[in-house]
C-alpha cells in the first residue's frame, strides 16, 4: 500500500545535462545526490562511495571541470551543466595519458580511491598544466589513499607533466 | 549508506520571495546555497529538511565587485571563486589565504562564504581574517535590510544574529592600508582548522604602531583580542614574546578554550600563544619561525 504522504512530499525536478559528452534529460528527486544519479540510474560505478562526509575524494567527479564530492552534491544542479566520471577519461579502449601513467607507475594498491584520484588530478593538468610538486600537494590533499600510494600517485602526475600532456 | 529524506526546493528570484518561504515553513525550511555543510548534517540525521530555499538566484549572490577600497562578496560565492581572484590575493592576503586552505578543492568549488558564516562552525578558517578586517554582514528580509558587524553576527557554536525569515546576502571586507602586514596561521587536522590565529599589523621606528588580531577554534566563537592588541600597541616589537606569553590569562579569558578530542584547554591555549607570536612576526616582516 502507498505511503501517500510520503508520495506528496516527493518532488521531481526536471533535468537536461552532459554525462561523458552524452546528453541526459529525465527527471530526479531533490534528494537525489549526484553519485547515486550516476551509479545507480546511469549505471556508471566508476565513482567510489566511501566517507560520505566530503574528506576522502573517493566519490571525485567533475562538473562543469572542477571537482565535487558527488556523495554530498545534490544531481539537480547538474542541470544545464558538463558531468565527467572516471568513465569519460578513456577514448574507447585507449586510457588518457594520466590513466596510463598511474598504471605504469603502480599508483594504486587496493584501487579504491584510485577513480577519485584520477578525477581530482585530470581537474588540477586541466587547470595548471605543469604544476609544482606543492600546488600538487595542495589540490591533491583531499583525496586519500589509505594503502598509502601517494609517492606512486605523485609520480604519475609527474610523469604526465614532464610528458607535456594529460 | 545514508540516504537524504524526501524533500522540496524552491528557486526564489526576489528577497521577499525567499523570506515568506522561509517564514512560512518556518522550522522545516532551511536556506541553500551550496550544500557543503547542509547535505552533510541532513545525511547524518542532525537536521530535518523538508524545504530547502536556494537562493542562489537571488541579485547579487554570486558577484564579487570592489567599490571605495571595499569588497562586497555576494553570498553564495564559492571560496574557490574567492581563492583563484588575483585582485583578492593582491588586497586581502590573510583573507585570501585563509579561503584557499579550507576543506579540500572539492568543498571549495561547492561551498560558499555566506554558508560559512551562517552555519557558525567554530572551526571556520574565513571567520577570524573577516574579524581582523572588521567586515560586516548584510542581512535581508521582507522586513528590510540590515547591515552588521560580522563580530556581532556571529554567535556561540553554530548560532548566529540571523532571524528565521532572515537571508544573508552580502559580506562586505575593507581592504586594510598597504604598509599593514597580515598573517594568517592555523594548525589543522582532518582538513579543517584545529586552531587558527589571524594577525594584521604596522610597526614605525620600531614600535607596533597598530595592530589587530583575532583567533577561533579554541573554544565557541572566533573572537577578536581586543585586550591583546591593546596591551601590544605602542610596543618594541622586540617585546611581543614576552607580552604574548605573559597574556594567557587574557587569552584564556577572551577565548574560553574548551577541552575537547582535539586537544585538552591547556594545550590549544598554548598553540593559541605560539601561532600568534608566529603570526605577529610574519605581520610584521620580522624574521623567525613562520
Amino acid at each position: 500500500m502507498t505511503d501517500t504522504r510520503r508520495v506528496e512530499s516527493i518532488q521531481l525536478l526536471a533535468i537536461t545535462t552532459t554525462v561523458n559528452g552524452h546528453a541526459w534529460s529525465g527527471e530526479v528527486p531533490v534528494e537525489e545526490v549526484l553519485l547515486d544519479f550516476a551509479r545507480s540510474r546511469l549505471g556508471l560505478k566508476g565513482s567510489k562511495r566511501s566517507c560520505e562526509s566530503e574528506v576522502c575524494g573517493a566519490c571525485t567527479m567533475l562538473v562543469d571541470g572542477a571537482p565535487v564530492s558527488s556523495c554530498s552534491f545534490l544531481a539537480f544542479e547538474v542541470n544545464g551543466r558538463e558531468v565527467t566520471t572516471v568513465e569519460g577519461l578513456a577514448d574507447g579502449d585507449e586510457l588518457s595519458p594520466l590513466q596510463q601513467a598511474f598504471v605504469t607507475e603502480v599508483a594504486a594498491q587496493c584501487g579504491y580511491c584510485t577513480s577519485g584520484q584520477l578525477m581530482a588530478a585530470t581537474a588540477l593538468l586541466n587547470e595548471n598544466p605543469s604544476p609544482t610538486y606543492q600546488e600538487m600537494q595542495h589540490w591533491m590533499s583531499g583525496n586519500i589513499c589509505r594503502c598509502g600510494c601517494y609517492p606512486a600517485i605523485a609520480r604519475a602526475i609527474k610523469s604526465t607533466v614532464t610528458r607535456g600532456e594529460n | 549508506m545514508q540516504l537524504l529524506s524526501p524533500m522540496r526546493v524552491s528557486f526564489p528570484t526576489t528577497v521577499a520571495e525567499a523570506s515568506d518561504e522561509l517564514r512560512t515553513h518556518g522550522d522545516d525550511a532551511r536556506v541553500y546555497a551550496g550544500g557543503a555543510e547542509l547535505v552533510l548534517l541532513m545525511r547524518i540525521g542532525a537536521v530535518h529538511v523538508a524545504r530547502l530555499v536556494d537562493v542562489k538566484r537571488l541579485r547579487g549572490m554570486r558577484d564579487v565587485t570592489w567599490s571605495d577600497g571595499r569588497l562586497e562578496i555576494g553570498a553564495a560565492v564559492t571560496h574557490r571563486r574567492l581563492e583563484t581572484d588575483r585582485e583578492v590575493w593582491r588586497r586581502l592576503p590573510m583573507f585570501a589565504d585563509a579561503e584557499s586552505r579550507i576543506g579540500n578543492i572539492r568543498i571549495r568549488n561547492q561551498g560558499t562564504l555566506g554558508g560559512n558564516l551562517a552555519f557558525n562552525d567554530p572551526h571556520s578558517d574565513p571567520t577570524p581574517p573577516l574579524l581582523v578586517h572588521d567586515a560586516t554582514v548584510v542581512l535581508e528580509s521582507t522586513a528590510g535590510i540590515r547591515e552588521l558587524a560580522l563580530d556581532n553576527f556571529v554567535g556561540e557554536t553554530y548560532d548566529t544574529a540571523l532571524r528565521q525569515d532572515e537571508i544573508l546576502t552580502r559580506i562586505l571586507v575593507r581592504a586594510l592600508p598597504e604598509e599593514w602586514g597580515q598573517a594568517y596561521r592555523r594548525v589543522e587536522r582532518f582538513q579543517r582548522p584545529t586552531l587558527n590565529v589571524a594577525v594584521a599589523a604596522r610597526a614605525r621606528n620600531g614600535l607596533i604602531a597598530e595592530v589587530r588580531i583575532a583567533a577561533g577554534c579554541l573554544g565557541p566563537r572566533a573572537t577578536r583580542l581586543r585586550e591583546l592588541e591593546a596591551s601590544l600597541a605602542g610596543v618594541p616589537v622586540a617585546e611581543i614574546d614576552r607580552i604574548v606569553d605573559g597574556a594567557k590569562p587574557v587569552l584564556k579569558g577572551s577565548l574560553n578554550p574548551r577541552s575537547d578530542l582535539l586537544g585538552s584547554a591547556d594545550y590549544k591555549l598554548h598553540v593559541a600563544g605560539v601561532l600568534l607570536k608566529r603570526g605577529l612576526r610574519a605581520a610584521l616582516g620580522l624574521g623567525g619561525a613562520a
